[in-house]
């Protein structure tokens, strides 16, 4: 299993959708930490380079990390049948469970990959530019917060670079955690089209669609769209939405799971 | 064409099942109200080289995917070494090699090795090495064996695909189109090998338009037509007929009914047919004063008569 799951994320890695995905993530921050009209568009002058990574992942988690990680997921089955090589796998004896289960922790890893690149990239940003503006992008403890834990990013008071580092980490994992349904649901999607755009359009129709439902407000609690902010939140507020998106997530993964066995390829 | 080489004649005409490496039962596929096969059965012992020809969209494709467990039948099912290929999960695979495309898809940033070495741990094969550089040798890849997939000509990239489907030693082999993309030398290694498979005890089961190669080492050819089976040929009656050319066939074709060792003659054309001996023919033709130009063997044109039948179904 662990030799067909590196084999996944090797070829995940020479996706085009992944590729351009992580450029993406990678550029955001620069763009963000370079910005002329930050302060009028968020009234928002920075401090300090930690609070780089909170203006990539708010932007990046409004549309472009959910619908670059839809597109990599759908690519990740759908980039298979285009170039035939599902075929050719599922000849094999070997079970088509235990493909899509390899398939499937890929897709789940990409979020992974998206927000630790956005991270990565804010840091290396944040260490450049502070040699050019220390006051702005330093990496010290600071006043202030980092947008990602309490206090947005007024803060609470002096904040030392680990906690920081902590709460920027922290928010960093809870919105991968967050993209994980849509990793599942693009999945399972395309298992049922066998085709990347057809898969990639539906699982973000589905978010969006889910989103309108907030006019019902009997079930917007159980909502997948509900939390797509949790790293931005904290408390017990986390726990339930934490167990929901993994029901969604491992709810869509075994759906998917289900529909491949007996699929028609 | 003698009723000898038909098999039969019905497609759901039942099947001898015992020690059928591969058995095809009552095989149906519908997608929607549309059928596209219908009550498709037939058996292919070990050993036995199985040509399924067909016109496009007779259902060739959509029957070879059934066969391999690509895609599932609405009715019917497929035996392999006797187990339920559908019922018998994956390991019901075990026994089956398959090229379902043309030309066969593989990694193309991968080399031709890395590709079979991939395919080698999912048929979780012992020694793989080994056995890599055989398939390799035999497809004569091994000089392209290190470069990547992408930088591959059709025809290499089609002899990957055989060499990948041979590398496990399958017991049954189900192959579509498996000469399309190649050269005439490749197609008669293709051929080759095949046959030298067959040999070795292998159910070899492919779809093909080239019907006369075919011919020479297959042994049954089944003829699908708008999703049904139309007919079953065997061809192991081949070279027991004699064509003699004659200056009056019609006159030699009566004589010849009436000597002893010589039996089904038939008038054709320019040509008289008969089954027996051919010493014993000629020997009587000759005595009796008709002048001979020449006499050989009667090859079944499995091409014409395909064309023949396909044009009535």
């Amino acid at each position: 299993m662990l030799r067909v799951l590196l084999w996944e994320l090797g070829k995940l890695v020479r996706l085009r959708s992944v590729q351009l995905g992580l450029a993406a993530a990678l550029l955001l921050p620069i763009l963000w930490a370079f910005a002329p009209g930050l302060r009028q568009l968020y009234k928002l002058e920075l401090v300090s380079g930690w609070q780089v990574p909170a203006l990539a992942l708010i932007t990046g988690m409004d549309f472009l990390f959910p619908f670059l990680t839809a597109m990599a997921a759908a690519e990740v089955l759908g980039s298979e049948v285009s170039l035939g090589t599902l075929k050719s796998v599922l000849l094999r004896p070997s079970p088509r469970s235990r493909l899509l289960f390899a398939k499937l922790l890929t897709v789940l890893f990409y979020p992974l990959m998206l927000v630790t690149v956005s991270l990565l990239g804010s840091l290396l940003i944040s260490l450049i530019a502070s040699v050019f503006d220390p006051r702005s992008f330093g990496l010290g403890s600071f006043a202030g917060g980092t947008g990602l834990g309490p206090g947005s990013f007024g803060g609470v008071g002096i904040l030392s670079p680990l906690a920081a580092f902590g709460e920027v980490f922290r928010a960093h994992v809870l919105a991968a955690m967050v993209l994980w349904p849509m990793a599942a649901l693009a999945l399972l999607y395309c298992t049922i089209f066998l085709n990347t755009t057809s898969a990639a359009l539906a699982a973000i129709s589905t978010i969006l669609l889910m989103r309108l439902l907030v006019a019902f407000p009997a079930i917007t609690p159980f909502l997948l769209t509900t939390y797509l902010d949790l790293y931005l939140r904290s408390g017990t507020d986390i726990t339930l939405g934490l167990s929901l998106l993994l029901i969604y997530t491992f709810g869509f993964g075994g759906l998917a799971l289900l529909i491949f066995e007996r699929k028609d390829v | 064409m003698s009723p000898r080489h038909i098999l039969w004649g019905v497609a759901t005409a039942p099947v001898q099942t015992e020690s059928l490496s591969l058995e095809a039962i009552g095989l149906g596929k519908r997608y929607g109200r549309k059928p596209v096969l219908e009550g498709v059965s037939f058996g292919v012992a070990p050993g036995e080289v199985y040509a399924l020809a067909g016109p496009n969209g007779s259902g060739k494709t959509t029957l070879i995917r059934i066969l391999t467990g690509l895609a599932f039948p609405t009715a019917g099912t497929v035996r392999m070494l006797g187990q339920d290929l559908y019922e018998g999960g994956w390991s019901a695979r075990k026994a089956l090699g398959a090229v379902v495309e043309a030309p066969a898809a593989f990694y193309p940033h991968l080399t031709g090795r890395q590709n079979l070495e991939m395919q080698a741990y999912l048929s979780d094969l012992n020694d793989p090495e080994v056995r890599i550089r055989e398939v390799l040798t035999r497809l004569e890849l091994l000089a392209v064996a290190d470069q990547r997939v992408g930088t591959y000509s059709l025809g290499q990239r089609q002899r990957l695909g055989l060499a990948a489907a041979i590398l496990h030693k399958p017991r049954v082999l189900i192959l579509d189109e498996p000469t399309s993309g190649l050269d005439p030398q490749g197609i008669t290694r293709v051929h080759e090998i095949l046959a030298e498979l067959a040999w070795e005890g292998t159910a070899v089961f492919l779809s093909t338009h080239h019907l006369r190669e075919v011919s020479a080492y297959a042994d049954k050819v089944g003829i699908l037509g708008g999703g049904r089976l139309l007919e079953e040929v065997k061809l192991d009656a081949k070279g027991e007929r004699y064509r003699l050319r004659v200056d009056n066939p019609s006159m030699v074709a009566s004589f010849l009914k009436s000597v002893p060792g010589v039996e089904n003659v038939e008038l054709r054309t320019l040509d008289v047919v008969f089954e027996g001996s051919p010493n014993v023919a000629l020997a009587a033709v000759v005595r009796e004063g008709y002048q001979v130009r020449f006499l050989e063997p009667d090859y079944f044109d499995l091409y014409e008569y395909y064309r023949e039948r396909v044009r009535n179904a």
